[in-house]
């Protein structure tokens, strides 16, 4: 069967199964040391490691960079879009992973609304926000970003949270 | 009539296989999202328009303390006496989902047209009580939310 084999065709004689161990003592002979190994279970593993990944895949990738600290709330939520990101972690504001002091936080929404219709004209701003913060946060400490929001003009926020 | 024997028997070369599922599984590997983040909406009142030339809606206030207890104050609506203003007392400190579910399930029966909830959390109320108690309201058909700064 081995002589039948795929394997066996596209092979070649190897150097090392014409010197010491096959042919000790220097024989010429034409003997193949080649094994056929059974590829069939491997492939069965590939298969049902790719359709694991490909069921974890997303197409937009991290939108959000976590920290190690952070543990967002649960709950069922639409799907999470590319939207500028106020984070609060440890009691620190950041804008787009930049610090931004309470008070100003709304000078830096308004200056992100700025660039953007400098940007691009004709297009309509989205004013959405996306808020990240640890589920243990108090609402003293959000409160700041909802009123800044407001002010700055952005009428829609999406509290960022783990799909149940 | 010589008989002819014919090799039905063929392998198929696996490698090229091998080869694409390695690539497969290390691409997907590095694009793989191990944490599902959603979000949730939340709709600001932006703008200048007066509150008198506004169109009142039924409104659901849900005030909501430190403790776990959650108030519900309906406003605008013609639901009945006893689901106008309810208390539903927290458990050991914490939200009492099943009675905030109930409610808001009870909220809707009597009002349909009931979608708009303003959630007005005290200083000290946990982050992750308001997004629950907006979970709740949303999967009960409540999906006009809003919160209410300090």
């Amino acid at each position: 069967m081995l002589n039948a084999s795929i394997v066996k065709t596209t092979s070649f004689h190897s150097v090392v199964g014409e010197s010491s161990v096959i042919a000790p003592n220097g024989e010429k002979k034409n003997r193949n040391i080649v094994a056929d190994l059974l590829l069939t279970a491997l492939i069965d593993a590939f298969s049902i490691l790719v359709i694991f990944l490909l069921m974890s895949f997303s197409s937009t990738g991290e939108l959000l960079m976590m920290g190690k600290n952070m543990e967002l709330p649960k709950a069922s939520a639409d799907m999470l879009e590319r939207n500028p990101v106020v984070k609060l972690d440890n009691g620190k504001l950041f804008l787009e992973d930049k610090e931004v002091t309470a008070d100003g936080l709304v000078q830096a929404l308004l200056d992100l609304r700025k660039n953007f219709l400098e940007t691009r004209p004709g297009e309509e701003f989205p004013a959405i926000l996306t808020v990240q913060a640890d589920r243990r946060a108090k609402y003293e400490q959000l409160s700041g970003i909802v009123q800044a929001s407001a002010h700055a003009g952005f009428s829609d926020i999406k509290f960022a949270v783990v799909l149940k | 009539m010589r008989k002819r024997h014919k090799h039905l028997e063929f392998e198929i070369n696996l490698i090229p296989a091998i080869d694409l599922l390695s690539v497969c599984i290390c691409f997907l590997l590095l694009t793989a999202v191990w944490l599902h983040v959603g979000a949730l909406n939340v709709k600001q009142a932006v703008g200048g328009q007066p509150a008198s030339e506004t169109a009142k809606k039924p409104t659901v206030w849900a005030q909501i303390n430190a403790q776990g207890d959650v108030t519900l104050d309906v406003k605008d609506s013609r639901v009945p006496a006893k689901l106008a203003k309810v208390k539903i007392a927290g458990k050991d400190g914490k939200l009492n989902l099943d009675g905030i579910r109930d409610v808001a399930m009870q909220l809707k029966a009597a009002e349909p047209a009931l979608t708009t909830v303003l959630i007005q959390p005290q200083a000290a109320t946990v982050y992750e009580d308001i997004i629950d108690v907006m979970d709740q309201f949303k999967k009960q058909g409540l999906i006009d939310l809003g919160v209410s700064p300090l």
